[in-house]
């Protein structure tokens, strides 16, 4: 595989990822957006499976199987659970509505590469055009966490936020090393299960995952 | 094999504790841990000062003498919450939820452990992994009373803790990018990267060190990322609130540090001054807004945290050798005057069951040792002599009016309005008529016995200035490069 053929492919994947990070914005059925998440998991196994097969690495290999595992498998699994769990939820409106909220996205992918290219630029690997992509899609998930109210969906706006990172590591070095990134998954891992056990608890004492209801903290 | 069994005891604690019923047993084991970590930590301070740096698990783990200052803290402070928790434990979970106050031992002990392992690992992306875990050990902490408020605060900080400490695992990606190209595979290492940081790209370590201060700020409580502190401080029970507020915001700090010793070798230690004096005087005017008639004496400790690692930053950013000195200083100052009165907030908590200041009235009379030691603790914190923190503080600004007397003068004006509305808040509990009720004399009496300890070093430091301490302190200088 030549350098070129690697470029143009990381390039579409890390497009589609992000595009999946904003397609979180247009589901509004809690299951379809578990999903949109599985399948971006899926997107970043394969590219890292990609430049792993590039770069020669066998700890990319492995690094891709964990992925796999845990984000693709594991993790949703978890929130299918917890989805099933807590019932059917009113669908609680968002603080800005579909169209806006588009909006903003490109506002922010405007602000990922005017952060990112200089960095992209300087940066010798194949892969590198692809680095602001990977942090749009870090900025889209943390506006989706803000703008969003249910617990669920702040979860799945963490993961991808978290997804947008590991991609970015990826495309920058070709992953950070074995042991850390296992430490990663494992951080994440943990988090997502407190997380779960977290909506649980907000459910039985607000009778709701709508986040808008924590409100008695105040000066 | 010192570090190695520094780590050990906590884990091997916690997993003991997590299989033992019964409850004198738990707190046995919990205290006899405690004291162990201590000794060990005191042995590698010790090692490390002689001249000594340990290393252990390959280049997994070492500790210079920055290491030494952070075991110190954790373990010493660590153990007189320890101690505290035992009494403080029974007073708020009777035997019938012995389950809760086991968890409380076992997360106790795994929060330490990953605070140890933070400060002790030379490998920036294990330190990264290991100040996540402090969130994850501590989130059910915040969460152990069990009440909506501190549900709704356990979440909060789960979820902006998570993010923030992701931003900075884009700052240590990207660090690690910029050394990738120079010095190969082990430059996750911080001594590699700090060996080779002269060739290091300066664009992609100026964008790395901003993700640093935001994602690491927010651990440390810098405003504006600080909006979880004083929830999850104010909930957590108080020998945790001690150590979140006097150690863990520490632990945030330190992984800031060390990339600033990267990034002034870098790009030169302007960029990263200027950063830091502008985080500091933005949480010093926070913490100023916050402490003006605060109404919940927790939430007051924890705004005044978030104005000393402002202050701290202060210091840092005034740089040049008395700046980063009195930070470092202040550090420890902080440290000790903070948990000690994180941990009397307790005793008042169990005697008033309420955390409003309104609540809380003759607090002299009904609680004589409690209140008289809340005073001296908060002249103290606030910087009053012949405490140390009023050295460390002068220390701090007497570096900032060489270089930047507007920074320094605007953050002594809104240092006097902090000193104002603590006073006042802590009069308001101290004076006035006991409400009727109120069980009478100090509550956990003979538990506030290792506060002693505290108020030792706090005087100690502050009236001697012992010369093992201020050599110690320069070794940490000379591995930041000031």
């Amino acid at each position: 595989m030549s350098a070129e053929a690697l470029s143009k492919a990381v390039n579409l994947l890390s497009f589609i990822a992000l595009g999946l990070t904003i397609l979180l914005i247009v589901r509004t059925r809690l299951e379809g957006q578990v999903r949109v998440f599985a399948w971006q998991s899926l997107v970043l196994v394969f590219l890292s499976e990609l430049i792993a097969l590039y770069s020669g690495s066998l700890e990319l290999v492995c690094v891709g199987v964990a992925l796999f595992i845990i984000k693709a498998m594991v993790i949703p699994r978890v929130l299918n659970r917890a989805v099933a769990k807590i019932g059917l939820q009113r669908a609680t409106a968002p603080y800005l509505g579909t169209a806006p909220a588009l909006i903003i996205c490109g506002l922010l992918t405007i602000v990922a590469f005017y952060v990112m290219t200089p960095i992209a630029t300087s940066n010798p690997l194949p892969t590198a055009d692809a680095i602001p992509l990977a942090f749009a899609g870090v900025l889209i998930g943390f506006f989706v966490m803000v703008n969003r109210r249910r617990a669920v969906t702040q979860i799945l706006g963490f993961l991808m936020l978290e997804n947008g990172i590991f991609l970015l590591a990826l495309l920058a070095t070709y992953g950070v090393p074995f042991i850390v990134e296992m430490g990663v998954f494992l951080d994440v891992l943990v988090a997502v299960l407190i997380m779960e056990v977290f909506v649980y608890r907000i459910k039985e004492n607000f009778d709701s995952i709508d986040v808008g209801t924590l409100g008695e903290l105040k000066e | 094999m010192m570090l190695i069994s520094l780590l050990l005891i906590p884990l091997v604690a916690a997993g003991l504790i997590a299989l033992v019923r019964r409850r004198l047993l738990i707190e046995l084991l919990h205290c006899l841990a405690a004291i162990a970590t201590l000794g060990i930590g005191a042995a590698i301070a010790a090692r490390v000062w002689s001249g000594a740096v340990p290393t252990a698990a390959g280049d997994l783990l070492r500790a210079d003498a920055l290491s030494a200052l952070m075991v110190s803290i954790i373990t010493f402070l660590g153990a007189i919450a320890a101690l505290y928790s035992v009494g403080y434990l029974r007073a708020e979970f009777d035997d019938a939820h012995l389950a809760r106050a086991r968890l409380f031992f076992v997360l106790f002990h795994l929060f330490i452990f990953t605070m140890l392992v933070a400060v002790t690992t030379d490998n920036l992306g294990v330190m990264w992994i290991a100040i996540e875990g402090t969130t994850l050990a501590t989130v059910f902490l915040v969460h152990l009373h069990q009440t909506r408020t501190s549900l709704e605060a356990a979440y909060k900080y789960l979820i902006l803790s998570s993010v923030g400490i992701a931003l900075a695992f884009i700052g240590t990606a990207l660090m690690y990018y910029a050394g990738a190209a120079k010095a190969g595979e082990i430059a996750v290492n911080w001594s590699a990267l700090r060996a080779t940081a002269g060739s290091l790209k300066a664009e992609v370590v100026r964008l790395a060190f901003v993700f640093i201060v935001i994602g690491y700020g927010t651990k440390a409580g810098l405003a504006p990322m600080h909006t979880w502190l004083p929830d999850a401080h104010s909930e957590a029970p108080a020998p945790i609130s001690a150590l979140m507020s006097g150690v863990l915001l520490n632990v945030g700090l330190y992984a800031m540090l060390r990339f600033k010793a990267v990034v002034d070798v870098a790009v030169g230690h302007q960029f990263a001054e200027r950063l830091l004096i502008g985080v500091g005087l933005f949480s010093l005017l926070i913490a100023a807004a916050f402490l003006v008639r605060q109404r919940n004496y927790k939430r007051m400790l924890a705004y005044s945290s978030v104005e000393h690692i402002g202050i701290i930053c202060l210091g840092l950013g005034f740089g040049g050798y008395w700046g980063v000195f009195g930070a470092l200083f202040h550090v420890v100052n902080h440290a000790l005057a903070k948990s000690l009165l994180f941990i009397l907030s307790g005793n008042i908590l169990v005697q008033y069951h309420s955390t409003e200041i309104r609540e809380v009235r003759g607090l002299l009379r009904a609680a004589p040792w409690t209140g008289a030691l809340f005073l001296a603790g908060t002249f103290a914190l606030i910087g009053l002599p012949p405490f140390a923190p009023f050295i460390s503080e002068f220390i701090i600004f007497r570096a900032g009016l060489a270089y930047h007397p507007w920074a320094t003068a605007s953050a002594m004006i809104l240092l006097v309005v902090i000193f104002g509305g603590m006073l006042a808040s802590v009069n308001r509990m101290l004076y006035g008529e006991p409400p009727a009720d109120l069980r009478r004399g100090d509550t956990l009496r003979p538990w506030l016995v290792p506060l002693a300890a505290n108020f030792t070093v706090l005087l100690v430091l502050g009236l001697t200035f012992p010369y093992p301490f201020v050599a110690a302190l320069k070794e940490v200088l000379a591995i930041l490069g000031v």
